[in-house]
């Protein structure tokens, strides 16, 4: 079985993050970078499915030079080979581009089925998976908690508001992964060791043919408003403090 | 000359959901400062019904797709039709929800229609005849503004803060044959799994509640279950708890039980020793309610409130019900 | 010399008396029994030899000679238990003495009677004589002693998990032992019978004996003595001849292996060296341990000793040290047992010839049991209480690095605090850079910002981000700025010490860590550091001098103590109350270090200390060392709780702590126990900041 694994270096979540004065982006000084987390199922997976049905574990990664580091993690978990795709000018690359990216890297070499994470948590935005099913022509199923590969069929459960869907898909498909679907293995010493000797293809924008013209722009970040160093709610009794979280957690927190 | 603002509603069982409400008063609110209609676009089996009630906040037409194959929701089926009905009326803008399936259409669609999409959006305003989108990122460290190059522009809405506001619009329902060949659908729903309890499990839930060695037993849990209904939450426990017996060991939050990132947790009669922020730490919001102020889980709540957790809970519960209608 | 030349005043006897003419046999019997022995030990060699990493133990020979007196012959840790140590030492010290009867026997019949003079005669006789009954007596007062122990009382030390260990080895090496004694004893008697010299009193033991054969006649004497002597010596012979196949093996592998003990500071552990190379990590299979570590195994005695104060065992895991090194004892024999007689077949050229089914187990999981294995939390109280010096805990270091290292199979829990150690250097993953939020109030110097301090103070994960790990930090900030001591922190640019990565079997991440460190440290040009944490204080220590780490490091109780006794703060304010002070294993028995917490607490007026059953030495593990702090505990009682239960039996109010682990445990405990009300944990830095009553001018 031919399995894809794309994988994005992010910052880790507890990471201080600072957007710059000029608005244009995050300060990115020592910063530590890791393997997005939702990725990290889908390389898990990916393994899961190679050690069930035999076949390759292929990770493709867009960045700049400090993405092999996390190429190799994969590679050490026991990933085959790698796909580096690294340009300047891919440099800000939106979800578009970043798909098309992938999809032209991907199209070079057969696959049955590809992961992505749902989301980065980066940029939370969740698109890339989608954008590159629909690039390649196959169908996907999002956020997926649980995953059944039998021959040519993909099943798995997908949770929506109050339900899980069962939903089955012919394969080559597109799977985007969610917490859950597994426990992602810690890459063991010898695999460390191996994987530096793991072949990684470094490709750039020109020689994937890969058009370069945004389709969302960002125009700047804003860092939100400084959040108050946390309240204790005051109140003539319990009922009133109650009533003013409840506004607060609606209004100001906006989370329910 | 692209124009409209639309939205694509979302319905279940053939109820439209809440955010469809929210979704109609926004694109309103936009498309008045365009001067432009809004319409909308529902997909559904059974859907023709309860579609004019769209109107009533805001909405001019709605293009009504009534066939089984709309139900339920599929990738293929729903994105394949929304995309015909935009190569055929070109609007400018398009707004959906955040929900699951929202999330799902939108970013096929951005691929579909290879435009800009801007998902889980807290704002959207018009700036110079476009729409400018406000969405949190890095988990809401920071936010950004964003802007779609390419029309139609698409932004999915994050649910429960946009406001739902009556305003009358034309309400003209649209019945529209979509010719989708049911052979090109590569993805089926086998089935639909109701969750019983309808929890979450604790590892994905977005609000959590959870109780601690406060709640002094078992039977305390019965209020959290209930403020945990009317969130949609999940219940979760401290591990002083669980060792106590009063819940199970796979509710544990905590360095040695679950590390869980909700959009809210609320801790109740929980100190907030070290290892369980471990487990819960990077939450986005936290409430602590606890009766000792010295807990040094106030030290990283962003809500206190210093006062017995069984005094607080059944009225939190209260206001909570009000809230979400 | 003839029995009728002795005469009072002239007092000895003849050697040999009756039994002269055996004594070529003697010899023919004393070659067959030094042959078995001889080639029992051969056979032993080879097993030792069989198996193992190389490794030098045979160096500084005076230091190893020093311990063999120390721990081999004066048996100082056997003392510490009261019974066995008595038990032990009397036979020890019998034997010891009765050997020496016999070699000057065999000495002046054979060489100094001939050469025409004797030296067993008159008062030398008569003391000579007395002392031999007394430590034969001894001898046989342990026997029955250990008889009754083994067989009567029943202890726990002699058994796993109520039920006893007993083997038909241990009452066969007791009787025959018992059967030596008597029947030399009676030989005594019979002789004194039939020469009754009236100096034969001193030996008061035959003497006694001897009234029963009074009425027998001569003939009768003589024959029951010829009879008495050869079982005597047969038994003897017997007793020598098994020696190599039986528990008396430790007569030999014990002080052997107190000779090869480690000359390492405590709880010393080998680094991994090669990462980029070798195939596996850690201990996987038996070959993966050096023969020292195998040989260890050999000498253990099964006295129970480590079991006795083990947290995990006592708690109900099924961790007894006793067990791990029996159970690898008995597959090293197998093993190495197929493993010589394939070299032989191999010599002999029938190679494949022997079956070495089943020989290839994966120690930890299929020799050792994995619950077994991680259920350690590292505390040392075996090792310190061996005595015969075993070290059981690089071998459980070594079987977890293969776990972690080479399988990358341990528990989900220890996996998550890895990787919060990579991302965020704290094991519990909060964001590195706030490390340094709790000394912003504080006017604490970073070394970032002025390097010229006289000490580092290396805060650590707790002090740095757990609130109540904070407040000690703080306590002790204050304390050694009130004293004037010149010191400063990395703050962000600190990193966790690596300690429970390392315990945890992470060897290639504690590396990673400590060498990020040592570069920080190094490169601000550190010489001394002050440390709040004992597991950081060990680890700066004595591990991280493997890798270029070169400092003086102190534990603040070794810094708070040196200031009081310097008159540089002095503690004025009451705090009244009964504490008792826990010894943190890695600051107590890793280290050493049981006084100077104690003198601090005493130094603080109206303080009342109380220690709890188990201390110094012998202190009960808080639960959290080996890694365990980050695990799960889902066997059998919370060995916090337990401590906990330790203190509330001493009647404390306050439990005195170094250490930040312990002081979160023994917190909880206390909840556990539902004592809030009425017991707290302290750290002695806030106790002695709460003393020094300088608070109000906060």
């Amino acid at each position: 079985m031919n399995i894809i694994a794309c994988i994005k270096q992010v910052p880790d979540t507890e990471a201080q993050i600072r957007v710059k004065a000029d608005g244009s982006g995050i300060e990115e000084t020592g910063i530590k970078w890791v393997m997005n987390a939702y990725d990290e199922y889908g390389v898990e997976e990916a393994l899961r499915l190679k050690e069930k049905n035999g076949g390759e574990v292929t990770v493709v990664s867009l960045g700049p030079a400090r993405v092999m580091e996390t190429l190799r993690t994969a590679l050490a978990m026991g990933a085959d080979k790698g796909i580096h795709i690294s340009d300047p000018a891919l440099e800000d690359a939106d979800a578009y581009v970043t798909a098309s990216a992938l999809a032209a890297a991907i199209k070079q070499t057969p696959y049955d089925i590809i992961f992505c994470g749902q989301r980065a948590i980066d940029d939370d935005a969740g698109q890339v998976g989608s954008i590159l099913a629909e690039l390649l022509g196959i169908p996907q199923i999002t956020v997926v908690t649980k995953l059944d590969v039998d021959g040519t069929v993909a099943k798995a459960i997908r949770p929506i508001e109050g339900a899980q869907l069962l939903i089955q898909a012919s394969l080559p498909c597109l799977v985007t992964t969610q917490k859950g679907l597994n426990e992602p293995r810690y890459a063991s010493l010898p695999g460390i060791m191996k994987a530096k000797k793991k072949p990684v293809d470094v490709k750039d924008a020109a020689s994937l043919g890969v058009a370069l013209d945004k389709k969302l722009r960002v125009l700047r970040f804003v860092s939100p408003p400084a959040r108050a160093a946390g309240k204790i709610i005051s109140g003539d009794d319990p009922a009133a403090k109650a009533a003013s979280l409840a506004k607060l957690l609606r209004e100001e927190a906006k989370v329910i | 000359m692209a124009k409209d603002v639309w939205i694509i509603a979302e319905q279940r069982d053939g109820v439209l959901r809440k955010i469809s409400f929210e979704l109609a008063s926004t694109a309103r609110k936009l498309a008045d400062e365009l001067g432009e209609e809004v319409c909308a676009v529902l997909l559904g089996n059974g859907v023709t019904a309860g579609a004019k009630d769209l109107a009533k906040y805001g909405v001019d037409k709605i293009f009504v797709a009534d066939d089984a194959i709309f139900a339920p929701y599929t990738t293929d089926a729903h994105s394949e039709a929304v995309a015909k009905l935009v190569k055929e009326k070109e609007p400018a803008i398009i707004l959906l929800g955040a929900s699951s399936q929202g999330k799902d259409l939108s970013s096929r669609l951005a691929g579909k229609l290879a435009t800009g999409l801007a998902t889980d959006c807290t704002d959207v305003k018009i700036a110079a005849g476009k729409m400018v989108a406000v969405r949190p990122v890095y988990a809401g460290k920071c936010f950004v503004e964003v802007q779609s190059a390419t029309n139609p522009q698409l932004a999915s809405l994050r649910p429960n803060v946009f406001p739902v506001v009556e305003k009358a619009g034309a309400g003209e329902v649209i019945a529209t044959e979509i010719a989708i060949d049911p052979a090109q659908l590569k993805t089926k729903v086998l089935e639909v799994q109701k969750d019983a309890s309808g929890r979450v499990d604790l590892t994905e839930a977005l609000v959590i509640v959870s109780g601690g060695r406060g709640m002094g037993g078992p039977g305390g849990y019965a209020a959290l279950e209930e403020l945990a209904g009317i969130l949609n939450a999940t219940v979760g426990a401290s591990r002083a708890a669980v060792d106590s017996g009063w819940r199970p060991q796979t509710d544990q939050v905590g360095q040695t039980g679950k590390v869980v990132s909700p959009n809210l947790y609320i801790a109740c009669g929980i100190s907030g020793a070290i290892q369980h922020l471990a487990g819960m730490s990077s939450s986005k919001y936290i409430v602590a309610i606890n009766k000792d102020s010295e807990a040094p889980i106030f030290s990283k709540a962003d809500y206190g409130i210093v006062e017995d957790l069984f005094k607080v809970i059944p009225e939190l519960t209260k206001e909570c019900k009000i809230l979400m209608g | 010399m003839e029995q009728a030349k002795f005469y009072v005043g002239h007092e000895g006897r003849q050697i040999f008396w009756n039994v002269e003419s055996f004594e070529a046999l003697l010899f023919i019997f004393a070659a067959v029994a030094i042959l078995i022995f001889g080639y029992g030990i051969y056979q032993r060699w080879q097993l030792w030899k069989a198996i193992g990493k190389p490794e030098v133990r045979n160096d500084k020979i005076l230091q190893r000679l020093n311990l063999l007196l120390k721990y081999g012959f004066f048996q100082v840790k056997t003392w510490r238990q009261a019974y066995p140590g008595i038990m032990h030492g009397l036979i020890f010290f019998g034997f010891f003495i009765l050997i020496f009867g016999t070699f000057f026997d065999s000495l002046e019949f054979h060489v100094t009677e001939p050469l025409g003079f004797i030296f067993l005669i008159g008062k030398f006789y008569l003391y000579f004589s007395l002392a031999m009954e007394i430590f034969g007596l001894a001898i046989l007062v342990g026997i029955v002693m250990a008889l009754y122990r083994r067989y009567i009382t029943k202890p726990d030390f002699l058994g796993y998990k109520g039920e006893n260990d007993n083997q038909p080895d241990d009452a066969i090496v007791l009787l025959l032992i018992g059967g030596i004694i008597i029947t030399g004893f009676m030989l005594e008697a019979l002789r004194i019978t039939a020469t009754m010299p009236p100096w034969e009193v001193w030996s008061f033991g035959g003497w006694w004996l001897a009234k029963a054969f009074a009425g027998m006649s001569e003939e009768n004497v003589k024959m029951l003595h010829k009879i008495a002597w050869w079982t005597h010596s047969l038994l003897t012979f017997g007793f020598i001849g098994y020696i190599p196949y039986s528990r008396l093996l430790h007569i030999i592998t014990s002080p052997a292996n107190i000779f090869l003990a480690s000359l390492q500071p405590k709880g010393y552990l080998e680094p991994i060296r090669d990462f980029e190379t070798a195939e596996s990590f850690g201990v996987g299979k038996l070959e993966d341990f050096t023969w020292k570590q195998i040989f260890d195994s050999d000498a253990c005695t099964r006295c129970g000793r480590c079991q006795e104060g083990c947290p995990a065992y006592l708690s109900g895991k099924p961790l007894s040290p006793k067990k791990v090194i029996q159970d690898l004892k008995n597959y090293w024999l197998a093993k190495a047992k197929t493993v010589v007689a394939a070299q032989k077949a191999a010599a002999a050229g029938k190679e494949g010839a022997i079956d070495q089914a089943g020989l290839d187990k994966v120690l930890p999981g299929e020799v050792v049991d994995l619950h077994e294995l991680w259920a350690c939390t590292n505390c040392m109280y075996c090792m310190e209480h061996c005595p015969v010096l075993i070290e059981h805990i690089p071998k459980i270091i070594g079987m977890r690095q293969y776990k972690v290292l080479t399988e990358a199979d341990f528990a989900p829990e220890l996996q998550l605090t890895y990787r919060n150690m990579e991302n965020n250097s704290n094991p519990w993953g909060m964001g590195a850079h706030t490390r340094a939020d709790w000394a912003k109030e504080l006017d604490v110097k970073i070394l970032a910002d002025d390097p010229n301090v006289e000490y580092l103070f290396y805060v650590g994960c707790s002090g740095s981000f757990d609130e109540r790990g904070k407040k000690v930090a703080v306590s002790l900030s204050r304390i050694l700025q009130a004293a004037g001591v010149s010191f400063g922190i990395l703050g962000t640019e600190e990193g966790c010490c690596g300690d429970s990565a390392m315990r945890g079997g992470n060897e290639y991440l504690y590396q990673a860590m400590a060498q990020a460190n040592i570069e920080t440290m190094n490169g601000y040009g550190v010489k001394k550091i002050i440390t709040m944490c004992p597991h950081g204080y060990n680890a700066l220590k004595k591990d991280y001098p493997h890798f270029g780490g070169n400092f003086e490091v102190y534990h603040h109780t070794e810094i708070i103590a040196d200031l009081l006794a310097k008159g540089k703060i002095t503690l004025k304010k009451q705090l009244t109350g009964r504490f008792t002070y826990h010894d943190s294993c890695f600051l107590g028995r890793y280290n050493d270090i049981f006084t100077q917490p104690r003198t601090i607490l005493q130094a603080v007026p109206g303080l009342e200390l109380v220690e709890m059953e188990r201390n110094r030495t012998k202190a009960f593990c808080c639960g959290a060392g080996g890694g365990r702090m980050w695990m799960e505990e889902d066997q059998g009682e919370r060995i916090n709780d337990m401590r906990t239960d330790q203190a509330i039996a001493a009647q404390a109010d306050t439990v005195a702590v170094a250490c930040p682990f312990c002081l979160t445990m023994l917190s909880d405990g206390i909840k556990d126990r539902q004592k809030e009300e009425s017991m707290a944990a302290l750290d002695i830095a806030e106790i002695v900041w709460s003393a020094m009553g300088m608070e109000e001018k906060e």
